[in-house]
């Protein structure tokens, strides 16, 4: 039995570094405007607006790569929860077909809904106790605001993309994105809801590239 | 006498007539005078009246718009607020805003219109449209929840940019009139001005109130009077325009004739300062409620004027013949005097002239007696001298002398008097020395032959001057003295005392014996002493005394004649100014 286990682990570390390393892989650090606020000690990140631009604050970045990539036959089911009055997370990157639930954590209503171009849904009103808990699939790529009806200044996005490949930077700009089929394609980090900055990359089996989006 | 009492009542009727016309003119005058100001007052009040009518309606307006601009910015308050109304702003999302919005503002769009006199309570829209952020109409999907609107209406409600303040405008859509308001949208996130809501009213309608004034408003040229037929609004609308091009004024008003009956416009800016097209309201009120107030004004002050004039002519007719009744007496007392007057001037004349022919025949006969005596006195004389006659004779040559020289003084002295009365003698006034001149005087009554056995007392400072001409102040101290020593006794005396005393100097002479019994005119021309007695004068040197006194501003009188005293006072005029005369 004991034998068996460690039989199991073998074998699935031998696996595992095989997956892990396969493919290609890029980092690198995107330039983020400077934050207006301290940094939320609580890592929670709220969408704000400017001159009609949505970011978050303090700002982060979603790096995507975009190219002809095959649809998966299923997706992870994802979740934007409602706390204290606020998405979270704030900004939620997912590829399009996903279902998104929308638990409602709070004390009170909410009515979650969107008039995005990307996905207008609108789940009405619900308690914490909803069972199922509301959840909507976003099918279109593009970036959809989350509103609340009832409270007016809950702002969410999710920024649907035509890729499973796509990571988050860290406050700093920060990324790293594995496993990347080699080929040519285009790096691309959204910075706001104007901002989208891109670079061509060449990926090769087993390499690591560095790329810089300033 | 009938032709004077004619002439009298010819003058007393005319000054009756005059006095008459003077109180018709003046009640005349006055009556024009309250007319004319009661004109002007009425027409000013008039004018006042409508004026506050007018401003009364355009506050009812501001009213009612406030009314709507308060609760239309809560409305928008609330909506600017709505997260469905900003998610379909800033989400692109513009087909959702009016079913967002619908909810919000069903309450202005639902329901009949109010009757005009509930339009200030209650808040109900004709149509609404939001405007984007470039200022232009977002077209609506279901015109028909928010109201439908031609095309051209539709369009005036754009705005060259979002407003950031409330906006009033008005807006014609054939022959209706809207007023709009556009109400800006700001954001709640960020305080930016996103949109703005435009919502469109009934106008405020002014209640009837009887005054026959009708309102409407003109805005972009066009007139909304609908009371009036096309053809007036036309004619009206071209006044109106060429007035506002013409006024710098926001508000005015003017005359105007429509259809040959008078009005009064007045117009008003409604929205001052607004991105909207102004627009006027405009007033027309009849000028013939308070013409015909005028007129029956002017009928009242008319009759009131008549019937002054009427109790000013019977008042005036009183008047007059009261007043001209002491004059009628008058004339006649005037009349009588006239006649009085007239016998005492005859009397007067006569009395002149009498006196002048017996001055002219006092000088005359003076000059004439003159001449003989001179003779006789010189051959009187001449037979004095000879030698040869009887002593009685030359004793009565002596006494008839003294006659002839007595006759000459007398006639001198007339002579004298006569040029006096007649006016012709004039004192060549100069500074005399009374006191010497009495002195002088004095002397001489001391060395007459005749003189009795007087003491004379002298009680007067030397150097006495007076003014006056010489020879006729020695005339009248001479015959003043010689009566002194005349009309004394045995053993008397005389006394000449004078005194200065300011302008006046006054010399008393005073005399002991028979007294001047009271009530005898001394001072009287040929006067002659009622008692008998042994001295006595010709009677005419008090009389030429006391004129020449006068004639030198001063006078003679007798002061004092009781218990053996007789004193006389002469008052002469100090020598002040009078060039002295040695």
């Amino acid at each position: 039995m004991r034998l068996l286990e460690l039989l199991w682990l073998n074998a699935l570390f031998c696996v595992i570094p095989g997956s892990l390393f396969a493919g290609a892989a890029v980092e690198g650090r995107v330039e983020l405007p400077k934050s207006r606020s301290a940094p939320v000690q609580a890592k929670r990140y709220e969408i704000v607006t400017k001159a009609g631009v949505l970011s978050t604050q303090p700002p982060l970045a979603v790096v995507y790569l975009t190219g002809n990539f095959s649809r998966p036959a299923s997706f992870p089911l994802k979740e934007v929860a409602q706390r204290d009055l606020t998405f979270i997370p704030a900004l939620l990157p997912i590829e399009a077909g996903t279902r998104v639930q929308f638990p409602n954590l709070d004390d009170t209503y909410h009515n979650i809904f969107s008039y995005s171009p990307a996905k207008r849904f609108d789940l009405g009103r619900y308690r914490p106790e909803e069972r199922p808990i509301p959840s909507v699939v976003f099918d279109k790529p593009g970036l959809v605001t989350l509103r609340c009806d009832i409270h007016e200044h809950m702002r969410g996005l999710i920024l649907v993309l035509s890729t499973p490949y796509f990571v988050m930077t860290d406050t700093a700009g920060r990324f790293r994105l594995d496993m990347l089929p080699s080929g040519h394609y285009t790096l691309k980090a959204w910075v706001d809801s104007r901002t989208t900055r891109e670079k061509p990359v060449d990926l090769r089996e087993g390499q690591t590239l560095h790329v810089d989006l300033p | 006498m009938s032709a004077t009492s004619e002439t009298r009542n010819r003058e007393v009727r005319s000054f009756r007539t005059r006095l008459f016309a003077a109180i018709m003119v003046i009640v005349a005058t006055l009556t024009a005078l309250g007319f004319y100001l009661a004109q002007r007052k009425i027409t000013a009040d008039a004018e006042r009246n409508l004026q506050q009518t007018f401003q009364t309606e355009i506050s009812s307006m501001h009213k009612l718009e406030e009314l709507r601009h308060a609760a239309l910015a809560d409305r928008c308050k609330t909506l600017a607020a709505k997260p469905r109304i900003h998610a379909a702003i800033e989400d692109d999302a513009i087909d959702l805003l009016y079913p967002s919005a619908k909810e919000e503002l069903r309450d202005l769009m639902e329901g009949d219109e109010p009757p005009p006199e509930q339009a200030a309570r209650s808040l109900h829209a004709r149509f609404y449209r939001f405007l984007d952020s470039t200022g232009g109409v977002i077209k609506p999907p279901n015109a028909s929840d928010v109201g439908e609107l031609d095309a051209h209406t539709e369009a005036q409600l754009s705005l060259s940019k979002l407003p950031d303040t409330q906006q009033i405008g008005y807006v014609q859509s054939g022959g209706t009139i809207h007023e709009v308001i556009a109400v800006p949208i700001f954001s709640t996130d960020t305080g930016d001005l996103v949109s703005a809501l435009v919502v469109g009213f009934k106008p405020f309608e002014p209640e009837d109130k009887h005054t026959g004034m009708q309102s409407g408003i003109w805005v972009n040229g066009n007139l909304h009077l609908p009371a009036f037929p096309l053809s007036v609004r036309t004619s009206l609308n071209e006044k109106i325009t060429r007035a506002l091009n013409d006024s710098v004024s926001d508000q005015n008003y003017f005359r105007v004739d429509l259809a040959g009956a008078p009005q009064l416009l007045f117009y008003k800016l409604l929205n001052p300062a607004s991105s909207f097209p102004p627009a006027y309201e405009i007033c027309v009120h009849p000028v013939a409620t308070w013409t015909a107030q005028l007129n029956r004004l002017r009928w009242q002050i008319g009759g009131a004027g008549a019937l002054l004039l009427l109790g000013g002519f019977f008042a005036s007719h009183l008047v007059a013949v009261r007043m001209s009744a002491p004059l009628k007496k008058l004339a006649l007392d005037s009349e009588e005097s006239r006649a009085e007057r007239e016998r005492a001037e005859a009397a007067l004349a006569t009395t002149a002239e009498e006196l002048e022919r017996s001055t002219r025949y006092s000088a005359d006969a003076s000059h004439q007696l003159k001449s003989p005596l001179t003779v006789l006195r010189i051959g009187l004389e001449s037979l004095l001298e000879r030698e040869g006659f009887k002593r009685e004779i030359y004793e009565e040559l002596s006494t008839l002398l003294h006659q002839t020289r007595r006759l000459t003084g007398v006639i001198e002295d007339l002579l004298l008097l006569s040029r006096m009365d007649a006016g012709h003698l004039q004192i060549a006034s100069t500074r005399v020395n009374l006191s010497q001149l009495v002195d002088e005087w004095l002397d001489d009554l001391g060395a007459l032959p005749d003189s009795p056995d007087v003491k004379i007392e002298r009680e007067f400072p030397p150097d006495l001057f007076v003014a006056g001409e010489k020879r006729y102040m020695s005339l009248i101290i001479q015959n003043l003295l010689e009566n002194a020593r005349k009309y004394n006794r045995l053993g008397g005396r005389i006394r000449v005392s004078a005194l200065g005393n300011g302008s006046r100097v006054v010399l008393k002479i005073g005399n002991t014996g028979p007294t001047i019994p009271p009530g005898e005119n001394i001072f009287e021309r040929f006067h002659h002493s009622s008692s008998p007695s042994a001295a006595s004068g010709h009677g005419i040197g008090l009389n030429l005394a006391r004129e020449l006194a006068r004639l030198h501003g001063g006078n003679l009188r007798l002061v004092y004649s009781e218990n053996d005293w007789t004193e006389f006072e002469v008052r002469f005029s100090t020598a002040n100014g009078v060039s002295a005369v040695a």
